[in-house]
């Protein structure tokens, strides 16, 4: 609450949108989101190791409960919306961890501490993880790489996986031109995952600054719903996160299970299955 | 030109209307999308369960609106 009024002094709202470094170490800066991020990292951890200890059969209610609903609806999620319900459930727990992972960053973003209640030489000395381009980059590349080194498995060599981005044979030049654009559309993903992240999370911190200062000595009551918008919105954001990032593996991988079919068709002239690609008929082929 | 420049005060100006023209696509997108989804709820009540599909499509129009919104810093 003070830290709150010394910033009503300010000409306008206190924003930041690039982190501060807070000290160095051989050269490399540490930052405060890098801070807050191995202390959440650290915290997660703690949280969900002792979770994990503690489920049992009969639910107890609680943190576990809210946990596990989580856990199960990720996991309907991702297993759905492959063709192959196994082939799903192999990446089950990649994806829970970046869902668990971003959505906790965010909502412990949202404590009062982080941000400009505590200051370290004109910078705050904690900030969200995800509020911070750097951190959402690192989520992205990670996640794209693993889901390029899926895919590439799943299809069985990169080349084969190249193969996919080509509706035809890529040396007609029509084809080969839709292809590499096809894969620069691809990297694009890692920009746009990363980037709606970050730009919901900062603004959103924006939002509750710019409100807070608005509200001059009524701060916390016009904070408030901005706040409780947020904590929607770091859930909202992390369920897309995944979402979207199940998608380009599925889409990926079911791609390359319904080649034997496309195959089978210019060999031979006539599909086994017509307008049916069941995951059951290219389990069975393969 | 540099009368106005030095009387009026244009980077206000710029950053309203990049604020403006930048979320009223966002804003139309998101009430079109929702729009939509009542009336599919409506037609065919089963039609409830594709709320995340929505949800989806949501962020994604909304991204624009952020990065026009992250765009106004830049301005000078």
């Amino acid at each position: 609450m003070i830290g709150a009024l010394q910033l009503l002094a300010d000409s306008g709202p206190n924003v930041h949108v690039a982190p501060g470094g807070v000290f160095s170490v051989g050269g490399l800066t540490i930052t405060n989101s890098v801070i807050y991020g191995w202390i959440c990292a650290v915290l997660i951890c703690a949280a969900l190791i002792w979770v994990a200890r503690q489920v049992t059969v009969k639910p107890k209610g609680g943190l576990i409960q809210f946990i596990e609903v989580g856990v199960d609806f990720i996991t309907n999620l991702v297993e759905n919306s492959f063709d192959d319900k196994e082939t799903g459930r192999r990446y089950v727990p990649f994806f829970v961890t970046i869902f668990f992972f971003i959505l906790l960053n965010n909502w412990l973003g949202l404590l009062p501490f982080v941000g400009d209640g505590l200051q370290s030489s004109d910078h705050p000395l904690l900030r969200p993880f995800t509020g911070d381009l750097n951190g959402t980059l690192a989520i992205g590349v990670f996640t794209m790489l693993f889901v390029y080194a899926a895919s590439i498995r799943e299809a069985g060599g990169p080349l084969k996986y190249l193969h996919h981005f080509f509706v035809g044979n890529p040396r007609n030049p029509l084809y080969f031109i839709i292809g590499v654009l096809e894969m620069f559309t691809d990297l694009t993903r890692v920009i746009s995952l990363s980037l709606r992240l970050f730009l919901n999370v900062t603004i959103g911190e924006i939002l509750i600054a710019v409100f807070a200062y608005l509200g001059h000595v009524l701060a916390p009551l016009t904070a408030l719903p901005f706040t409780l918008l947020e904590i929607f919105v770091g859930a909202l954001q992390a369920y897309v996160f995944t979402i979207l990032a199940t998608m380009y593996l599925s889409i990926a991988i079911n791609h390359s299970s319904a080649h034997p079919a496309d195959d089978d068709l210019t060999e031979e002239g006539v599909p086994e299955t017509i307008g049916v690609n069941t995951a059951g008929s290219a389990h069975g082929r393969a | 030109m540099a009368i106005i420049a030095e009387t009026v005060n244009t980077v206000i100006i710029g950053k309203g209307l990049m604020i403006g023209g930048g979320f009223i696509g966002p804003a139309i997108g998101i009430g079109l999308i929702g729009g939509s989804y009542m009336q599919a709820v409506g037609r065919n009540p089963e039609a409830s369960k594709f709320l995340g599909q929505a949800l989806i499509f949501v962020a994604l129009a909304e991204l624009f609106g952020l990065l026009a919104f992250a765009s106004t810093f830049i301005v000078k």
